[in-house]
């Protein structure tokens, strides 16, 4: 059987998870592979929250903010970017790949780019291999 | 802490969920879980007797907590949370876990859809058992209104709202009340006079004693909350600010620009005119090309700028009918001259316009269809012909290529969003959808209202309509702001920020990211302090606190971090 990674997703209540339910009233098909967080705004979405789903055994983290411009609260998806940078340096030090983890902007209206979204980073990781974050913490902690 | 007592309900939505998800396996699964106590599926949990269930059996077996597992929490969270409120537990203690739009209607493999629900579960009973009972909070609504637009919509909300006593503020950035009603000649179906219409109603508004009016005038500035928002308006460089309770967001649309599409001619040809400037000229009584001549040939065309995925793929809805108001009126102006309409479908959905139709039908207009990929060009007619321009088009019923003859075109130009929406959206906190028209709080069942609560949209800025249409909602909105009025107080979120003061350390940093100025600093105690009234929740400071001291009530770390380790706890 071939590998099936888990991804966990951080939305966004305003315009991802809306944009993820518009998906689903849509009735568009995508990879089962996704489990989805919200939260109220990307800018709560803390490092730590990145990690620890690495840590649990994601094998890929995926957050969705408003587009630029677009925030519920005006810039809380301009924090979660700056954040994202940081944090993309952080997890290739601690020697996960880079391609595991995604900020990406999903607007309310794009239910089609959502799903798109999940089966192309589901795939992405699928050619990446299992996470080897939790393998590793389980024996050397 | 007492011992957690969870109920878990597991909803088919009908078959929407059932189909997919082995429900009845997910309830018995979930039911084996630590702090569960009752694990049930039920046919539909958000009806009444769904909702019973729960609250019966809160009663019965002592929960505590409740996670149902069903749609999105966008579309019944309330509605459960209103279920534990009757039980007598804390609506807060709640958690929904969405398998119907991330689940079931996304997902074709039984199987995993059902692993999949099975992990949001669980994940929702390890974030529900971190759950805070949370207070609400009742504040007062401010009687006042804010109406944004002097079109139509926003004359009748704003007559509706003054007309039970109630203080209304009328913001129009043009010098005149009356929007694009206010240029119009006649209107479908029944071809009363616009002016009839639309005076009586601008005179009624500018008369009223509740009503002020601010024209060329914009509101640069709203901040605050449902019931108690603070608005600036600008009134010809001078700033004026109104504490007003509710918001009517009226702001329309505009048309389009027929500019954009070369094969018709707008611009370079002197004789193609958009719907607009053929409504002048019936306005003035004077329908005559542009060498003073009155025309023997008028086309009409539908759909310019509409239905095509290259300008806008939406149907504007007020065209078809304009048009054939046109054909009528041009009728009567020129009875010899020769009236083609060419249209791709005739959309006469509203009271009385298939009846238009039919009238206009018989008064020796020529309909020609034309298919929606295959438009009509407008060119120069050649010297020798007896008109000024010619048509080339594909004529879909007898599938043939013909030329229409023509002096005027008139072009069904389309609506479209205000270059502008997106500033109007952000200073009212709407969303807007991919076309910038603004998002309802839900299509069909809550049309006025948007997820900002206290902000109601109506009218063209949500979608094109007719006059009618804008006019029910406008006073639909009226009626939701009465009520609220009239009710005193409404209760708001609680989810709110809030600082413990034993571990802040000054550092100042949530401070610096909070968007609303909702956090100040107690330089006695040097830590903190979250203004409830301000904090919207969004938990931006939660993200940025090194020390964890500020935390997002009902999205605190504990309870995100447990429910990622919920999700975790299962494979794919």
């Amino acid at each position: 059987m071939s590998f099936e990674p888990t991804i966990v997703s951080f939305l966004c209540n305003w315009c991802s998870y809306t944009g993820a339910d518009l998906a689903g009233t849509s009735r568009i098909k995508y990879a089962s592979n996704v489990r989805i967080i919200r939260v109220m705004c990307s800018g709560r979405i803390e490092p730590t929250f990145v990690i620890k789903a690495f840590t649990e055994g994601a094998d890929g983290v995926l957050i969705c903010g408003c587009h630029p411009g677009d925030c519920h609260y005006h810039e809380g998806n301009y924090k979660c970017l700056r954040r994202y940078h940081l944090l993309q340096k952080y997890i290739q030090q601690l020697g996960i790949e880079k391609d595991r983890l995604r900020l990406e902007w999903i607007s309310a209206s794009e239910g089609k780019q959502f799903a798109e979204l999940i089966d192309d980073m589901t795939e992405t990781v699928r050619g990446l291999g299992p996470s080897k974050v939790k393998e590793v913490m389980t024996t050397y902690t | 802490m007492e011992e957690a007592r969870i109920g878990i309900y597991v909803c088919w939505c009908g078959s929407n969920i059932a189909k997919m998800v082995d429900v009845e396996a997910v309830a018995e699964e979930m039911g084996k879980l630590p702090n569960v106590v009752v694990a049930k599926n039920y046919k539909y949990m958000c009806s009444d007797p769904g909702q019973d269930l729960i609250v019966s059996d809160i009663k019965e077996h002592k929960l505590n907590r409740v996670v149902v597992a069903a749609c999105s929490p966008r579309m019944h969270e309330m509605t459960f949370r209103k279920a534990l409120e009757n039980a007598g537990i804390n609506p807060y203690l709640f958690e929904m876990a969405n398998i119907r739009e991330h689940v079931s209607w996304v997902h074709t493999d039984r199987d995993k859809a059902t692993k999949k629900s099975k992990s949001l579960i669980t994940a929702a009973i390890n974030r529900v058992l971190y759950h805070d009972p949370l207070d609400k909070r009742s504040v007062d609504i401010d009687p006042a209104t804010l109406v944004l637009g002097g079109g139509i919509a926003g004359l009748a909300a704003a007559l509706e709202i003054a007309g039970s006593g109630k203080q209304v503020y009328l913001i129009e950035r043009s010098g005149a009340l009356g929007g694009y009603a206010a240029e119009i000649d006649l209107l479908a179906p029944y071809m009363n006079s616009a002016a009839q219409v639309l005076d009586p109603l601008i005179e009624q508004v500018q008369n009223h004693k509740n009503i002020e009016i601010f024209l060329e005038s914009k509101v640069t500035d709203i901040s605050g909350y449902v019931g108690n928002f603070d608005a600036k308006i600008e009134k010809k460089g001078k700033e004026v600010e109104k504490k007003i309770g509710n918001i009517v967001v009226a702001t329309g649309l505009k048309n389009f620009d027929p500019a954009v599409i070369d094969r018709y001619g707008y611009g370079k040809l002197p004789n193609v005119v958009t719907a607009m400037e053929f409504e002048k000229m019936l306005k003035i009584g004077k329908v005559e090309t542009k060498t003073g001549k009155l025309p023997k040939n008028v086309a009409i065309i539908h759909c310019v700028g509409s239905r095509n995925p290259d300008y806008h793929e939406y149907c504007s809805r007020i065209c078809c009918m304009n048009a054939l108001k046109f054909a009528n009126q041009a009728r009567s102006i020129l009875p010899e001259a020769n009236i083609f309409d060419l249209y791709t479908d005739m959309r006469a959905f509203a009271k009385g316009c298939e009846e238009l139709y039919t009238q206009t039908s018989r008064k020796d207009v020529l309909f020609l269809k034309f298919e929606k990929g295959d438009l009509p060009t407008v060119k120069k007619a050649a010297a020798g012909d007896d008109c000024d321009m010619v048509i080339d088009m594909h004529e879909a019923l007898s599938g043939e290529d013909i030329e229409v003859p023509a002096d005027m075109v008139i072009l069904m130009t389309g609506t479209e969003a205000h270059d502008d929406a997106k500033d109007v959206a952000h200073l009212v906190g709407v969303s807007m959808c991919g076309n910038d028209f603004f998002i309802e709080k839900h299509p069909k069942l809550d049309p006025v209202a948007t997820t900002t609560d206290g902000v109601y949209i109506v009218g063209n800025c949500v979608s094109p309509k007719d006059i009618p249409d804008s006019v029910s909602q406008a006073k639909a909105a009226a009626a939701r702001i009465l009520a609220s009025i009239s009710q005193g107080s409404v209760e708001v979120e609680v989810t709110t920020a809030e600082v413990n003061e034993d571990i802040c350390c000054g550092c100042q940093t949530c401070i610096k990211v909070c968007p609303y100025t909702a956090i100040g600093y107690d330089e006695e105690k040097n830590v903190s302090i979250v203004n409830e009234a301000l904090c919207k929740g969004c938990g931006t400071c939660g993200s940025a606190c090194p020390t964890g001291a500020i935390r997002s009530k009902h999205f605190t770390d504990v309870q995100i971090l447990s429910q990622i380790e919920g999700l975790m706890s299962l494979e794919v």
